[in-house]
């Protein structure tokens, strides 16, 4: 099977699909044994199964899978995790060779049971809106939520705060008025405060006299009701919602209790919903000016930091704001409860500051200039895309748990998550990402959601593992399904060890993949350490893997080769080096948080086009075709579509722009043209529609001020500095880029001499 | 001028009749000629401005010799009942003042240089005449000085030219804080609070649409209510903080009683419903004011407090009457509903503080007339000075009060200071208010008193007006309780009739020093043993476990605001027999309706077959006695006997028969004597009748023989 059919089947792709036997040799194979798994993967195939799954008795609580050995005489299984032996339930009495659960099947190594045991509650969702938006933008966004309502199951709970200078927490139970509970902004309140604010509690109450009935608008209740009961009295106050009504003078910002606002979302909650399912969905239109959480004072005299200020550390406000919201976004996540940021702004709201929010629960983070863009619509209403059965393709309350046997440990979680402390046997030495547990907590799970698990080879020194034995790694998820009831996915895979030097270890070898694990593992540090440090080991890695992998005479470096299933890999890591994820300072911090935030939610395919953006060439008499990411592709004639995830650009060369402009694909004659012109419009549509969050839309002229999108990605093969360098084909050809960068054949040329020892002056 | 003629009278088997009480003040007898004007009005009516002495000492020396206390009591603002001459209004804004006292032009001034010039009474400055101070400026013609009304007049309102505005009028601005904690919602006292205010939105004062209304709900939360203009709907608003009181809206909250009348009339309606659920214990009285005071602080404004339980929560707000500066334009009215313990002593601060009033129970009325942004300033001849200020209000500056608004029938208390001898033969007081009106006028009401001079002791004991002493008595000793004990207040009392009474006696009788049997003082001052008793009695004061908190609180409030009309019988209640009442009593003679003879406070006079009236100003109460015939109970209250009748408050049938008509023709007349709200109190009881002996307070016979035994003691 090819590493796309494992992937359509188990949701998986592994950077190495056989592993080396030994500690050391895997510590050689450089880049580490790891999975890009996605737990919700869309299996339309997949059978449902309504009976509980078996679990071993042992200490692994893992489920039975198609790799375990059983036996069917004896009624028993035996656990590949812990060896331990298990009877089957007395339901699987008639089991036999040909009479075996779907979880026996090998083409069922994922599976999904649904339990008996129902959620706790409804999914419950909480809006939480920024009153200080212009009347268009707050119109459009009301409009947008009131449509999402008519999207959710009619048993989810739904719940409204409203902020700006003070935070209102909305009674929708309460049928006299209109009716809030308004906390200040400019304070800090702890999650008791809010609790008895809220009147939460039992405190302060007479208890009702014998024989009266205890009233209904206690508790959680006055707040978070069913969307089916409460939708017209929401829609009434959504309709009516007004703009901040406290002023904001010439040289001020509003004041903007974003903080506020969030701590109460979040301590509404954790009172009432622990451990269920619930969102709480943040639209922001502006920085945070006004109590805790405060990311730029209200003064318009001072500036929203940038990736400069935060990297002379001149920045009041960054590291308070950023502590403050982590602690919340602890709080969230360790109650299941997921934060979505949708920011709406030509400035940055903070996200840089948020990002935990969304990072610890795995909330999205949408980044529009408006509430009234499509960017911001559709991406918010495509959160609530349903599956074939009618329900939201959404999980809740996740928890993700990981076995493997006895020889692979765990390093590691990169991905939005909190670790859930389970110090089990598997836990490994080495930390990568989240590390220390075999459990994650995931508040919220999409089809797309894709965690990256970093493992470790441990074998006593001199004893490795038996080549041609095979180890096994179980993904198990558990969580909250939208239909309301539990649900526990199960994914085993299994994989060959080979011993050290064996040609099916670089055979099996996954480029893609690993360049994106990789990239996810630059990333983490890169949140951490400074960005040359970053990029220093990234070369290091790849020097390394070449010299591991290449085949080369030493200090040739035009003897140097690369098999087919690593050639590409330097071409990711030259891109992933001049992405947006690593060179941060022509992006906002806020468009850093969220460039960084998707590529550690998407999956293999979809995060290679980020790191190394698609650029297809449309012209006369050719079908479109892919081309290099390359200056030289750049020609008069020819229409690019680039493809960054983020991006869609459509780029007309001059002579297109020209003759576009002088009209000729209205005339006779000029039907070609006008296809020329249409071809990549119409496939362009095509990637916009699954995608989320919707990438901004770009058309622009060879020339144009907007040409820059495509011009920072493309490779400068034909800078003003490499005049000649490479002949007359590149200088002839293509567009001088004036940027400094080296370009890829200058990368790899350098790459070449590193790997074979040769000097590289 | 006649000389004061000092009438000695010997209290000791004497018999205090409650008859002398009707009596009036020592005659003012002023030289001839001091006033320009010849109007009995010249000179100002008691009701407005009255002094303990009717002679003002001329040196200091001389009053200090006296024993007497030489205070004001000004009630510049009192009701007008019907047949009252109303005040006339300067509406021309020629207003003349002394340049160099800013007192007022007034009937004691002088003309001179040819009626060019006017001489001030008080300084003796010469101003000029004012321009247009002889001219109609309606009817452009010349006028007639002598008739202007500040000449003839001792109580005159200037509508104050626009150089007196401090500001642009202010709308009258109301806020009601309404108790909706679970023990005020089962009380009732939501509904009937809400109900109240409803009925009530006609009546307040609204003349240009301008009045503007707030309502904030408090139980363990503040509640607001937003409601915008025209809109029916409004929107509640929870502040839960209270340890940090703040505004949830910059708008809406205060809103314009004429353009929002629909939405006030709609939430007033709901706001029972709204809390019937309520479970709330507790009570953030502190907080809800303090969140008034925040909504209405840029423009002043009338507080009013419905409350039925002890305020609870939030510590801050109580702290405010050590601060009263902050509070500024603001007055607050309670209206206290607790069946339990309310802590009215301390909640009564804030009306001492802000010049509002407190009620006990519900029978209030917004709409009685007020004015706002009230500033008071006492003036007086050359050598007198103000010297402290009693009442509620706070002082600004040293001779200056500030009240933010101005309640009626409200009194204040200012003693006098002799700094210089008086050389002249009378001396001048004038009070000046500026003060904005219901209507948003800024108006000044200035009211004169001139009063003679005297180097003479007893002239001086002569002039003594022991109404007005009694009211400054009730007032210092309700002050006093505020820093002592309750014992020492009392004392206090006593002393100073020890005192008083010990200088009468070794100055102006023949035994001087040296025991008697007789304790003399000045005729014209016989009853202030009595009042005195009546004040030592009085639930405000006496001694006893058994009075709740709130009930003294609530009296010492009463004690210390009353203006003399409405105190007088609240200290000693009038008595009245019914069953023997003359035939034409009850019928209307010259005066109105002829009324009953009072009786002296003693249960002496009670017959076990008679019908009694007593009422104190606040409660009419009507005892009757077990052995009434039941024709007399049929007649009164159409029941058929005695046993039939039940306790408690209770509306007095209108009969069919000249007894029950002539009982209730009393009744009103009480009533309309009384000027003010009655408020309907029920737990009225015997120690009404202040010459009994009671509990360990003396009968009056055993008073003055204390009182005697005292001054014996003093003077040997
Ligand atoms: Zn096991
Ligand atoms: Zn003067």
């Amino acid at each position: 099977m090819s590493f796309e059919d494992v992937e359509e089947r188990d949701g998986i792709r592994l950077s190495w699909n056989v592993w080396p036997s030994s500690r050391i040799e895997a510590t050689r194979t450089v880049v580490p044994i790891s999975a890009l798994y996605t737990p919700l993967k869309e299996r339309e195939d997949l059978p449902p199964v309504l009976y509980e799954p078996v679990t071993c008795k042992g200490t692994c609580r893992s489920i039975l899978n198609p790799y375990c050995q059983i036996d069917v005489r004896g009624k028993l299984w035996i656990c590949p995790f812990c060896l331990q032996r298990n009877a089957f339930p007395p339901h699987y009495k008639d089991i036999s060779n040909t009479n075996l659960p779907a979880e026996l099947l090998p083409k069922y190594t994922t599976i999904e049971y649904t339990l008996s045991r129902p959620a706790p509650a409804p999914p419950v969702f909480l809006f939480v809106i920024d009153t200080c938006l212009d009347e268009p933008d707050l119109k459009a966004l009301r409009d947008a939520i009131v449509v999402s309502l008519s999207l959710l199951p009619p048993y989810a709970l739904v719940g409204l705060i409203t902020f700006g200078t003070m935070t209102q927490v909305h009674e929708l139970g309460y049928a006299e008025c209109s009716k809030s509970y308004v906390f200040r902004g400019g304070k800090e309140y702890t999650p008791k405060q809010i609790q008895d604010m809220l009147n939460l509690g039992a405190q302060n109450r007479a208890t009702p006299r014998p024989g009266q009935p205890i009233p209904q608008n206690f508790g959680a209740a006055r707040f978070l009701l069913p969307v089916s009961q409460i939708e017209f009295q929401l829609t009434g106050i959504l309709e009516t919602l007004q703009r901040d009504p406290w002023s904001v003078a010439n040289d001020k910002r509003p004041l903007r209790c974003t903080g506020v606002a969030l701590s109460v979302a979040v301590g509404l909650l954790e009172t009432t919903f622990a451990n269920s399912g619930a969102r709480i969905m943040l639209f922001s239109g502006g920085p945070a000016t006004e109590g805790p959480g405060l990311v730029v004072g209200p003064a318009l005299k001072e500036p929203i930091r940038s990736h400069h200020d935060i990297d002379r550390d001149t920045v009041k406000h960054f590291k308070r704001a950023t502590k403050f919201y982590e602690g919340l976004a602890k709080r969230a996540a360790e109650n299941g409860h997921a934060v979505d940021l949708f920011a709406a702004s030509l400035d940055q709201i903070g996200l840089l500051e948020m990002k935990s929010l969304a990072n610890f629960t795995n909330g999205a983070i949408v980044i529009a200039d408006s509430f009234t863009t499509s960017i911001f619509k559709q991406s918010f209403l495509r959160l609530f895309t349903k599956d074939a059965d009618g329900h939201l393709q959404m999980g809740f309350n996740a928890t993700f748990d990981v076995q493997t046997t006895k020889e692979l440990k765990i390093s590691g979680l990169i991905g939005h998550a909190i670790s859930a402390n389970k110090k089990s046997a598997n836990v490994g030495e080495t930390e990568i990402g989240l590390g220390q547990t075999s459990g994650w907590k995931i508040s919220a799970l999409s089809p797309r959601t894709s965690t990256a698990v970093y493992f470790e080879v441990v074998t006593p020194a001199g004893q490795p593992v038996q080549s041609s034995s095979r180890g096994l790694i179980q993904f198990l998820t558990h969580y909250q399904h939208s239909s309301g009831t539990m649900r526990l996915r199960v994914t085993t895979i299994a994989r060959n060890f080979a011993e050290a030097g064996a040609p099916t270890i670089p055979a099996a070898f996954d480029q893609e993949a690993a360049a994106v694990l990789m990239a996810r593992i630059a990333v983490f540090k890169a949140e951490i350490d400074d960005s040359p440090d970053v990029l220093r080991w990234l070369d290091r890695m790849l020097i390394r893997l070449c010299q591991k992998f290449a085949d080369y005479r030493k200090e040739d470096p035009t003897s140097f080769r690369l098999s087919d299933n690593f050639s590409i890999y330097p071409q990711f890591m030259f891109h992933l080096r001049r992405s947006q994820f690593l060179q941060v300072f022509n992006n906002s911090p806020d468009e850093t948080a969220f460039y960084r935030h998707v590529l550690n939610e998407e999956d293999v395919n979809n995060s290679l086009i980020m790191i190394q953006p698609t650029l297809m060439s449309y012209t006369f008499d050719t079908p479109p075709q892919p081309v290099l990411l390359d200056s030289v592709s750049i020609k008069p004639d020819v229409i690019l579509l680039l493809d960054t995830f983020f991006h869609i650009l459509i780029f007309h060369g001059q002579t297109i722009a020209e003759w576009r402009k002088a009209g000729y694909q209205d005339q006779e004659g000029y039907e070609n043209f006008k296809e020329l012109l249409t071809a990549p419009v119409t496939d362009a549509q095509d990637l916009l529609i699954d995608r989320t969050p919707i990438p901004r839309y770009v058309v622009c002229d060879q020339g144009g001020s907007q040409a820059r999108f495509l011009t920072s990605k493309l490779n400068p093969s034909t800078t003003h500095m490499s005049g000649g360098m490479y002949g007359a084909a590149g200088a002839g050809a293509g567009q001088a880029i004036f940027t400094d960068d080296v370009s890829l054949q200058v990368f790899m040329e350098h790459l070449k001499r590193l790997a074979v020892g040769a000097s590289t002056t | 001028q006649r000389p004061f003629s000092l009438v000695t009278t010997n209290l000791i088997g004497m018999l205090a009749d409650p008859r002398e009480l009707s009596q009036t003040s020592p005659e003012i007898r002023l030289p001839p000629n001091a006033s320009i004007s010849p109007n009995p009005s010249a000179n100002a009516d008691p009701s407005y401005m009255r002094s303990t002495l009717n002679a003002v000492p001329a040196t200091s020396a001389l009053l200090n010799k006296s024993k007497l206390p030489f205070a004001l009591v000004l009630t510049p603002h009192r009701s007008l009942k019907e047949g009252d001459e109303t005040i006339p209004v300067v509406s021309d804004t020629v207003i003349a003042r002394c340049r160099r006292c800013r007192s007022y032009i007034n009937p004691y001034v002088q003309f001179i240089d040819g009626g060019n010039r006017w001489k001030c009474c008080m300084c003796n400055m010469s101003n000029e005449v004012p321009q247009l101070f002889d001219w109609d400026q309606e009817k452009n013609q010349p006028a007639d000085r002598w008739a202007r009304s500040e000449l003839n007049y001792a109580a005159v309102d200037f509508v104050a030219p626009t150089e007196y505005m401090v500001r642009p009028p202010q709308p009258p601005v109301y806020t009601f804080l309404i108790d909706v904690s679970h023990a005020a919602v089962q009380s009732g006292m939501v509904a009937t609070a809400t109900r109240t205010i409803l009925e009530s939105l006609d009546r307040l004062p609204n003349r240009d649409d301008r009045t503007k209304i707030a309502i904030i709900c408090f139980d363990v939360a503040l509640h607001f209510f937003s409601i915008s203009p025209g809109s029916t709907e409004s929107s509640m608003l929870v502040v839960s903080d209270l340890d940090d009181v703040f505004l949830p809206k910059p708008n809406d909250l205060l809103v314009n009683l004429t353009e929002s009348r629909a939405g006030l009339e709609a939430l007033l309606a709901r706001i029972p419903e709204m809390f019937q659920e309520s479970h709330a214990i507790g009570s953030a009285l502190g907080p809800a004011l303090q969140a008034a005071f925040k909504l209405t602080t840029a423009i002043g404004c009338k507080i009013i407090v419905l409350t039925a339980s002890l305020p609870s929560l939030g510590a801050g707000a109580l702290k405010n009457r050590e601060d009263p500066k902050i509070l500024g334009t603001i007055s607050v009215d309670m209206f206290l509903f607790s069946p339990s313990y309310t802590d009215v002593a301390t909640l009564n601060h804030l009306p001492h503080y802000t010049s509002g009033q407190t009620y006990y129970y519900p029978a209030f009325s917004a709409a009685r007339p007020i004015g706002f942004e009230g500033i008071i300033r006492v003036r007086a001849s050359k050598g007198l000075r103000m010297s402290s200020f009693h009442g509620n209000f706070f002082v600004r500056s040293t001779d200056l009060l500030s009240m933010p608004s101005i309640p009626i029938d409200q009194s204040y208390v200012i003693e006098v200071q002799i700094d210089d001898s008086l050389t002249a033969p009378f001396a001048v007081f004038q009070t000046a208010v500026l003060y904005t009106s219901c209507e948003g006028e800024r108006r000044i009401r200035v009211i004169t008193l001139a009063l003679p001079t005297t180097n003479n002791l007893s002239e001086l004991y002569a002039s003594g007006d022991e109404i007005a002493i009694a009211t400054f008595l009730s007032t210092k000793a309700v002050e006093r309780t505020l820093t002592h004990k309750l014992e020492d207040a009392r004392d206090a009392i006593t002393n100073k009739l020890v005192d008083i009474l010990g200088t009468y006696k070794s100055s102006m009788t023949a035994s001087g020093r040296g025991a008697s049997a007789q304790l003399a003082i000045a005729d014209n001052m016989k009853l202030l043993p009595i009042l005195s008793l009546g004040l030592l009695k009085h639930v405000g004061l006496r001694q006893s476990a058994q009075i709740p908190p709130d009930l003294r609180a609530y009296a010492q409030a009463l004690l210390s605001t009353l203006p003399s009309q409405q105190l007088i019988p609240y200290i000693h209640p009038s008595f009245y027999s019914l069953h023997t009442m003359p035939p034409e009593v009850g019928t209307i003679g010259e005066q109105g309706v002829i009324m009953p003879t009072p009786l002296p406070l003693t249960s002496e006079r009670l017959e076990r077959h008679g019908l009694y009236l007593i009422e104190d100003g606040q409660t009419i109460f009507l005892w009757v006695g077990r052995d009434a015939v039941p024709q007399l109970v049929m007649d009164v209250f159409n029941l058929p006997s005695y046993a039939e009748l039940r306790g408690g408050k209770a509306t007095l049938p209108l009969l069919e028969n000249s007894f029950s008509q002539r009982v209730n023709a009393v009744i009103a007349k009480t009533r309309e004597m009384r000027r003010g709200v009655y408020r309907p109190y029920l737990s009225w009881a015997l120690s009404a009748l202040i010459q009994d002996r009671a509990d360990q307070a003396p009968s009056y016979a055993q008073y003055l023989t204390q009182l005697k035994d005292r001054v014996n003691a003093a003077t040997s």
